[in-house]
């Protein structure tokens, strides 16, 4: 078990003020979306600190994602074994965590925190975990502005 | 469906790669080991329909939601520890 505390934004992990793209690669998909394996992160200024999270190979699936410390103030996660094989994560400064945001009509936003997309900087292998404290986790986070 | 018929300890291989272990029954609950490759992800059904449900919903409004926020219609999101330090 590998346990990650992300709750400061690093802008040499994440450029949220730098025009960037990764090309991110999830070998299992998105839950209900496991077909669908490459994706662009982009990080535009103008929507900062949101990124756009893009299929590459989908008929236009894309998500808005925020790293996690724009949340909550406190967020942690407990990958299991097979989550940390799969990542080829040697230490929690390897991966990087981000929560998929939802905008409701009513102009209302939540976020995902029990199923994160966890990626590793060096190889840009990605997945969304399902972390062994998921029972304590929201995933309707409502987001406060 | 197939519906098989298992004791403690047998087992259930599927496509030569996963097997499903009954390793104990207690009372109600069936404690289950799976053992499959990496890139297979085995989830508890109710938390995998929760995520997919959560993900359906993102994406349905995520187009708008973006034109939204390039049209300046945003949050203006701090990160927690700098409001709350």
């Amino acid at each position: 078990m590998l346990t990650i505390e992300q709750n400061r934004v690093e802008e040499k992990i994440i450029p949220l003020f730098t025009e960037t793209t990764l090309d991110l690669r999830f070998p299992c998909g998105l839950l209900g979306f496991e077909q669908i394996k490459n994706y662009k992160l982009h990080a535009f200024p103008d929507i900062h600190p949101f990124l756009w999270l893009e299929a590459q190979d989908g008929d236009g699936l894309c998500f808005l994602v925020v790293p996690p410390p724009y949340v909550v103030e406190a967020y942690h996660i407990e990958l299991s074994d097979e989550d940390v094989s799969f990542l080829g994560l040697n230490e929690p400064e390897d991966a990087v965590v981000m929560n998929i945001a939802t905008f409701h009509p009513d102009g209302s936003i939540t976020v995902n925190l029990k199923g994160p997309i966890v990626h590793n900087r060096h190889t840009l292998v990605a997945r969304q975990v399902v972390p062994k404290n998921a029972a304590t986790l929201s995933i309707k986070h409502p987001l406060s502005n | 469906m197939l519906v098989l018929s298992r004791k403690i300890n047998e087992s259930i291989v599927i496509d030569g790669r996963i097997t499903i272990n009954i390793l104990r029954v207690e009372g109600e609950v069936v404690k289950v080991g799976v053992t499959a490759p990496k890139e297979i992800h085995v989830l508890r059904k109710e938390v995998y329909d929760e995520i997919q449900s959560s993900n359906l919903q993102a994406v349905g409004a995520s187009r708008s939601a973006l034109e939204r926020l390039l049209s300046g219609k945003k949050p203006a999101l701090q990160p927690v520890e700098r409001v709350v330090k």
